[in-house]
């Protein structure tokens, strides 16, 4: 186990993390702290471990070694009560993932009715107000089989907002979208970033990082390889590994 | 009444005879001369069994109602018993659906009817009837009903949990309300099936459709007027049944589609 910093912890501390699929060595011995309010951008090849690694945080995968501390509470802890843990933590998929039997609100207001046992009305009222901040006021009674991909991740955003989180995180939130459905869904990412939300972000959108994040992380084999500013790291990154993979995702 | 069913015979045994005619031609010997089949059919007996008929079909119907309502109990316990990470719940659900679907629905009703008086209880017929099928059919719906849950994407289950809900909540919220839909089309699959096997408990003297026909094919010797009834009876429960799917589908057509994720 490595030696934590004894003075401060972030919002998410990763101590040593490592994880195991069988013999498959996903997480290496991973350090990182995330203060409350920063956006963090982690990126990498395919197979690196980066969903893997925000999928810890809210416990979707369990850790092997290590430990990883969110809000205050380490995982894993006895005393840590998960399912209170994760109201606090928001999650957006790849895939979106929305209840495809309700409708865009109903979406927005299930967790907050049923988890946080916020009022129907206010809840509704909450949730409206949400989806109007992401651009879809329109299509409030709308199923997900009615809206584009687009449409549907920022329903996604607005039903984690719904929860009032304290910490956001998003799995390649753009990688299933067509083209010029992305920037819609970037721009509502960009507007959370700039309320505060403390944000850790799988992406590869270069162009995103560049704008909000104070950090990026650049994941190989499962290790941080390389971490710093967006500014460092795309005009001057450090290892050859990051430079392989930076020169592959810009040349397009 | 006999009068049109005797020309209708006589249409049928016509155009029989100029198949058979002309098909001599090609092949003699495959086509011996022999005495119409339907020469003797008679309507009028079926007409006069009509009442017992009628009787048998009511009552059909209301135990295939009865032991489908039982099934899906048992179906919806084994089901959730069988979802359990726990073995101490899955092995003997997964025992008891193989040893259903693995022995002869006789074979389970006469286990019932012999045994059950063994053990101290004596339950009328239809009673026996009724839970050997509701025991038999509730293995299938159960597999039915896993088989909805399970084909809920893994993502609906990680939206659940992401957003703090409990097994329960993930369950009545998220996964039960999609699976429902799924499963209605097999379900109803399932009560035709059910339908069917209830023909079975004719053999424990339940008096339902098939012993209705039984009854006549043997108090006039006439199999063919007996058994050919009580098909057309069965099949009329079979559109009723499919009827009562093609609504229900068009019914869930409405509903919002399924996840296209």
């Amino acid at each position: 186990m490595s030696t934590p910093s004894p003075t401060k912890t972030g919002m998410i501390d990763f101590r040593g993390v490592s994880k195991w699929f069988g013999t498959l060595n996903v997480l290496k011995d991973i350090t990182l702290s995330v203060e409350p309010r920063e956006v963090v951008v982690v990126c990498g090849p395919s197979g690196s471990g980066k969903s893997t690694l925000i999928r810890c945080i809210n416990g979707l995968e369990a850790i092997k070694d290590g430990d990883l501390i969110v809000d205050g509470q380490r995982l894993g802890d006895p005393a840590t009560n998960m399912t209170q843990l994760r109201t606090e933590i928001g999650f957006v998929f790849q895939s979106f993932n929305l209840y495809p039997h309700k409708t865009a609100l109903e979406n927005v207001t299930l967790a907050p009715i049923h988890v946080r046992k916020i009022a129907r009305a206010e809840a509704e009222q909450a949730g409206r107000e949400l989806l109007a901040k992401v651009g879809l006021a329109d299509k409030v009674d709308a199923y997900p089989s009615q809206l584009s991909g687009g449409q549907q991740q920022r329903v996604a955003i607005a039903r984690c907002l719904g929860m009032r989180p304290k910490i956001m995180l998003f799995d390649e939130p753009t990688s299933a979208l067509d083209p010029e459905m992305i920037s819609e869904v970037l721009d509502v990412m960009v507007a959370v970033a700039e309320e505060g939300m403390t944000m850790m972000v799988v992406t590869h959108e270069m162009g995103f990082a560049r704008k909000v994040a104070q950090r990026v992380v650049f994941m190989d084999a499962g290790a941080i390889v390389e971490s710093g500013t967006p500014e460092e790291f795309f005009s001057a990154p450090k290892t050859d590994r990051s430079r392989a993979f930076l020169s592959k995702i810009l040349r397009h | 009444m006999a009068v049109p069913a005797r020309l209708c015979c006589s249409r049928l045994r016509y155009s029989l005879f100029a198949i058979r005619y002309s098909l001599l031609a090609i092949r003699p010997s495959l086509f011996p001369r022999r005495a119409p089949m339907l020469e003797n059919f008679s309507f009028r007996t079926i007409v006069e069994y009509l009442p017992l008929f009628g009787q048998g079909l009511i009552t059909t119907v209301w135990l295939s109602a009865l032991s489908f309502a039982g099934a899906l109990a048992v179906g919806i316990v084994l089901a959730a018993m069988n979802l359990q990470r726990a073995q101490l719940f899955r092995i003997p659900a997964k025992a008891y659906i193989d040893a259903v679907r693995a022995t002869p629905l006789l074979a389970q009703l006469y286990f019932l009817y012999f045994g059950l008086p063994r053990l101290g209880f004596v339950l009328p017929e239809l009673v026996v009837g009724i839970l050997a099928l509701s025991l038999n059919s509730g293995a299938y719906v159960a597999e039915i009903i896993r088989a909805g849950i399970l084909s809920i994407p893994r993502g609906q289950v990680e939206a659940g949990v992401a957003s703090g809900m409990t097994y329960v909540q993930r369950m009545r919220l998220v996964i039960l309300p999609q699976a429902f839909k799924v499963t209605i089309p097999p379900l109803l699959g399932q009560a035709i099936v059910l339908v069917k096997d209830s023909a079975l408990l004719s053999l424990i003297s339940v008096s339902e459709l098939t012993r209705a026909g039984q009854l006549l094919a043997s108090d006039r010797f006439m199999p063919a007027e007996g058994f050919i009834t009580i098909a057309a009876f069965y099949l009329l429960l079979y559109y009723c049944l499919k009827g009562l799917a093609g609504l229900s589908s068009r019914w869930l057509g409405l509903q919002p589609a399924r996840s296209s994720t």
